[in-house]
């Protein structure tokens, strides 16, 4: 812009950044508001499909690719946040304040999502205080809450605190035409009592990722049997979302990144044609699709973790290799768009960064498009 | 008397630096500003730039490497007749449009190469939103303005003279012409670059004079080169502090090949959230891109106050970026006060104060920016050492600074938070849980 | 300490203790045990147990009362078994193998090479690690303020390529060895005390996590 009215030759900053803009956008109309808190890897397939310039960082609501492609729009968004592993703040003030960003994000979030899904390992070492901290956090959170458990959270007192905070730890519900089922998908044989352990000794041992003296994670027998029952009388055309702490597959044992029953959950999750299950305990962006059922990681509010060195479905479009002086890289929640055909967009939000969407297209194709964008730095 | 940053009574240095024959500083006298917006007089700059700078050569302990890759750029190799006209250009107001400003006259030598306000005031009193950063060393940097969003000193030096709040030109052809009342130029321009003069080579020789301005020849070089008493016990502190528990380094790194103390990236520190409501800011700018048809309201909003405060997102569009401003160099920063992008940091106790609380809570608050616990020593001793950091051409301005920002920051630091440095309160406690936050513990009641 | 040298022990203990009986050291008449007995103490001369005078001297109990002191013994020292601890939950890799070598050589320098030597040596060497494992894997061992331990951010010290040194590290601003990156991470992640280099837990660490990525070709200055 400038005062003469005439086109300078050499643009001021500012027209420059105006004509950048206008470049991206010509081509897309009718954009919705939508929440900031929204994708960019979406705005990119978008841009590429009405032939716009490679912008990989620009920002667009998440519908508009589909607002593009004429297909159906989306029917509701939950948010989520996981793995805060809390100690007293006196402890650790570093994994409260992480937390409590989050909750900060969910509540900003504009429209509010449906609700708000805790994946499990609120606290760290399964201590009453820890969980009641969170418990007092959570509060704060406005959408509906609804919880689940994860191994950190379980294995001092066996669930008794968890049980009387949060309810039981498996359960169902339905939202929308979608089935909801949450799992405690943590169990364990018992290792403890042979060697005589105390309640801490235990919790330590289960809180040790590489700790190979704890049995592999899984659902057991009468989980197993009560999820059957629960999915009796669900048709199979009813789209389902599991919620489970452990991948609900098999990735890598030593880190109990594993659910030793998992052929079993899959099999009776299997004759739904849309399944999707969204898990925790990874800390990363994890991405899997096995048969019909599609599989996606939840981001811990608290510490990133590598990707393990063997076992990485090949779906998996990595997140950038933290920054070890940012204590906030490879952390975040996110959230899940559900499409009114029941399968999921998830999106990454991952602090200080773009966001990372996956979407479920990507799996359903097998990869073949709509992949995300690739990391700068992959993992050693 | 009261000891000084350098560890030695301030009479002795003046005397010291007297008796170096080549680079001395002038005595500081106070000189009554006759330029506008506070400027020394252009000729009185001249004549103190001539005493400072007297040859051009590679300071010593800078990697030859990083020095060629500096200097060789190509079509713009560094000559002495290309720093002439580049010199002569910076000082010359016509590049202004009512022929007030020069570059110097933000960039005023005698105020360490900046202007010693908050934000830069262009013609017709405009004021900007931006705080002008140091010319000394620019050539060093791999971005120039505080959003990046120019590549190069030549780039960077074509900007202002077309902005309109700033020089005010309406164009290059403008600039230009003003520029040829003056029947020196062509003569100068032909020598220089074997053409008649253009706006493109009035950027590459402004750069290449500003490629002279290099002053890297502070205490801490000399202690860096192994003489221990070249800086004073507390600033040698404060360099471990910023190496270790302050946490500087990771951001303002500084060694041989990248010696002014900037990763050269860009971070949201928190300074951006402090005045205004930033994050309906920052929602705004968001929506306004999902609805950017008109090109004018976009405009607006681009050139609008506020949205500066988005800084680097606003040249790439980033998430990652909003509100994020490139990391300043340190050298020299005792005498180019005042601090952060919008000059809003009086003080370099200030600056401490900010860090060290954990900047300004916001959702892109940099995950690198935490609370320090340093304690009031602590902050005393890295605020010593930055003040080692100033060329030793400019002792008695640095001395000057680091009294009168003292005696500021004894009256007054008002960005000091103490229970969220010492991590009493943690961010976002307040906001997400209200004015009691958790109790004291941590521990739920 | 294994049972036959514990039994000895008792034995002497019990002669001992037997031989005092018999000085001529005053017993105040209050204290007396009706029966009598005699107190059996372990070497560590604190661990003690109250073995009646009618007891037969057989064996049997000889060892009963040696299996006592050892109990006793580890409940109060509980670190003793604490490598075999660290190796179950942790898994650490193992050195080379020299065996080959075992055998071979000639000379005052290396001398012949026995198998003692090449246990020696893997022992002494494996110990280094899995000390290393055990300072890893634990927040108090690292000074951490914070109860943050290396394995939060690095289970089994994964993602910490040490082949990749000496290299620039951004967060250090300059060239970094592994130590020094170690040192780092104590200083903010873990919120610990650095450690010196020479440090037997600083040495510890580095044996760790070299060992874990053995095998794995150096590659100096990867970003």
């Amino acid at each position: 812009m400038n005062r003469s009215g005439k086109m300078p030759h050499t643009k001021s900053v500012e027209t420059r950044h105006v004509e950048e803009r206008e470049e991206l956008f010509r081509g897309l109309r009718n954009l919705d508001r939508r929440s900031f808190l929204k994708v960019s890897t979406g705005a990119l397939a978008a841009a590429a499909a009405v032939g716009a310039t490679n912008h990989f960082h620009s920002f667009l609501p998440v519908n508009v690719a589909y607002a593009a492609e004429g297909a159906a729009l989306p029917g509701f968004t939950f948010a989520y946040i996981s793995d805060s592993h809390l100690y007293v703040k006196k402890t650790n003030e570093r994994f409260v304040r992480q937390l409590l960003r989050a909750v900060d994000d969910v509540n900003n979030l504009n429209p509010q999502p449906d609700f708000v899904f805790y994946g499990g390992d609120l606290a760290q070492l399964g201590r009453k205080e820890e969980l009641d901290l969170g418990a007092q956090i959570l509060k704060s959170i406005k959408a509906p809450l609804h919880m689940m458990v994860g191994e950190h959270d379980w294995y001092f007192d066996m669930g008794q605190r968890w049980n009387e905070l949060f309810g039981p730890q498996n359960y169902s519900f339905d939202h929308k035409g979608v089935h909801f089922v949450v799992l405690m998908s943590v169990q364990e044989k018992d290792f403890w009592t042979a060697r005589g352990m105390s309640p801490a000794e235990r919790m330590h041992t289960v809180a040790g990722l590489d700790n190979a003296v704890q049995s592999a994670f899984e659902v057991g027998a009468p989980q197993r049997e009560w999820l059957r029952k629960d999915l009796e009388k669900v048709p199979t055309s009813t789209p389902l979302i599991v919620f489970s702490h452990s991948p609900l597959y098999k990735l890598y044992r030593p880190w109990n990144f594993w659910t030793d029953d998992a052929e079993d959950v899959q099999a009776l999750l299997q004759r739904f044609d849309r399944v999707t299950v969204l898990h925790g305990h990874t800390h990363q962006v994890l991405t899997n699709r096995i048969g019909n059922i599609q599989f996606h990681g939840m981001l811990s509010t608290a510490w990133p973790w590598p990707y393990a060195p063997q076992g990485l479905p090949p779906l998996t479009v990595q997140m950038n290799r933290p920054n070890p002086f940012d204590s906030n890289d490879g952390l975040g929640d996110g959230s899940v768009t559900v499409h009114a055909d029941g399968l999921v967009d998830k999106l990454y939000n991952l602090w200080n960064r773009n966001p990372m969407q996956v979407k479920a297209s990507y799996l359903s194709s097998g990869g073949k498009s709509d992949a995300p964008v690739a990391p700068t730095l992959a993992s050693y | 008397m009261k000891q000084s940053v350098w560890g030695h009574p301030p009479g002795i240095s003046a005397l010291i630096c007297l008796a170096l024959a080549s680079n001395a500083s002038l005595s500081v006298a106070a000189e009554p500003a006759t330029a506008p917006h506070g400027a020394m007089a252009i000729p009185a700059q001249e004549q103190r730039l001539d005493k400072l700078v007297t040859r051009f050569a590679p300071p010593p302990g800078i990697d030859p490497v990083a020095w060629a890759t500096i200097y060789m750029i190509a079509g713009n190799e560094t000559t002495p007749d290309r720093i002439a006209l580049g010199r002569k250009l910076y000082f010359d107001t016509r590049l202004s449009k009512d022929g007030t400003l020069a570059c110097a006259t933000c960039h005023d030598v005698s105020r360490g190469f900046t202007d010693h306000r908050s934000v830069s005031e262009g013609i017709g009193d405009h004021l900007g939103k931006r705080s002008a950063p140091t010319t000394m060393n620019a050539a060093l940097m791999q971005s120039q303005f505080w959003d990046g969003r120019a590549p190069s000193l030549e780039e960077q030096a074509k900007l202002p003279i077309l902005n309109p709040i700033e020089m005010g030109h309406p164009d290059a052809a403008a600039a230009m012409a003003a520029l040829s009342a003056d029947p020196a130029y062509p003569g100068l321009f032909q020598k220089a670059y074997g053409r008649a003069p253009n706006y493109d080579d009035l950027g590459r020789a402004i750069a290449s004079f500003e490629r002279t301005l290099i002053f890297l020849q502070a205490p801490f070089d000399r202690f860096a080169a192994g003489d221990n008493q070249a800086m004073s016990p507390a600033a040698q502190r404060g360099l471990a502090l910023f190496n270790g528990k302050a946490r500087c380094v990771s951001c303002h790194m500084i060694n041989s090949s990248n010696p002014i103390g900037t990763d050269n990236l860009f971070h949201n520190i928190g300074v951006s959230a402090r005045k205004q409501n930033f994050e309906a800011l920052a929602g705004q700018a968001l929506r306004a891109l999902n609805q950017s048809n008109n090109t004018e309201a976009l405009d607006k909003l681009a050139i609008q106050t506020d949205m500066s405060e988005l800084g680097r997102f606003l040249v790439t569009k980033n998430r990652g970026d909003i509100g994020a401003f490139k990391t300043e160099q340190l050298r020299n920063v005792g005498i180019t006060a005042p601090y952060m992008h919008d000059g809003t940091l009086r003080t370099l106790w200030d600056v401490m104060d900010h860090y060290n609380k954990g900047g300004e809570t916001n959702p892109y608050l940099d995950g690198g920016i935490e609370p320090l616990n340093l304690s009031e020593h602590e902050i005393d001793d890295v605020v010593a050492f930055m003040f080692a950091l100033t060329d030793t051409r400019f002792v008695a301005e640095n001395e000057a600074a680091f009294r009168a920002q003292q005696a500021l920051a004894a009256k007054n630091r008002p960005f000091r938070d103490n229970a969220l440095a010492h991590r009493e309160v943690v961010p976002f406690e307040l906001r997400v849980l209200g004015p009691t936050g958790l109790q004291k513990t941590g521990e739920a009641p | 300490m294994n049972n036959t040298a514990f039994l000895a022990l008792i034995l002497l203990a019990s002669a001992l203790a037997a031989k005092a009986d018999q000085s001529a050291v005053p017993q105040p008449s209050a204290a007396a045990p009706a029966s009598g007995s005699k107190t059996v103490k372990l070497c560590d001369n604190k661990t003690t147990v109250q073995v009646s005078n009618d007891l037969p001297k057989t064996r049997a109990e000889g060892q009963k009362i040696s299996d006592s002191l050892m109990a006793q013994w580890k409940a109060s020292n509980p670190n003793n078994s604490w490598m075999q601890e660290e190796i179950e939950a942790h898994q650490i890799t193992v050195p080379a193998d020299n065996t080959k070598l075992i055998g071979t050589g000639q000379s005052s320098t290396y001398g012949t090479v026995t198998p003692q030597d090449v246990q020696v040596w893997k022992n002494e060497t494996y110990k280094t690690a899995v000390y290393g494992s055990s300072v890893f894997h634990s927040g108090d061992k690292l000074g951490s303020e914070i109860a943050v331990s290396c394995d939060m951010c690095h289970p089994r010290a994964a993602n910490t390529h040490p082949e990749s040194y000496p290299k620039f590290q951004p967060q250090l601003g300059r060239v970094a060895l592994l130590r020094d990156m170690i040192n780092w991470c104590i200083e903010h992640p873990v919120r610990g005390k650095v450690l010196a280099p020479d440090d037997p837990k600083m040495r510890a660490l580095e044996a760790y996590i070299l060992a874990q990525r053995k095998g794995v070709a150096l590659d100096y200055g990867k970003r």
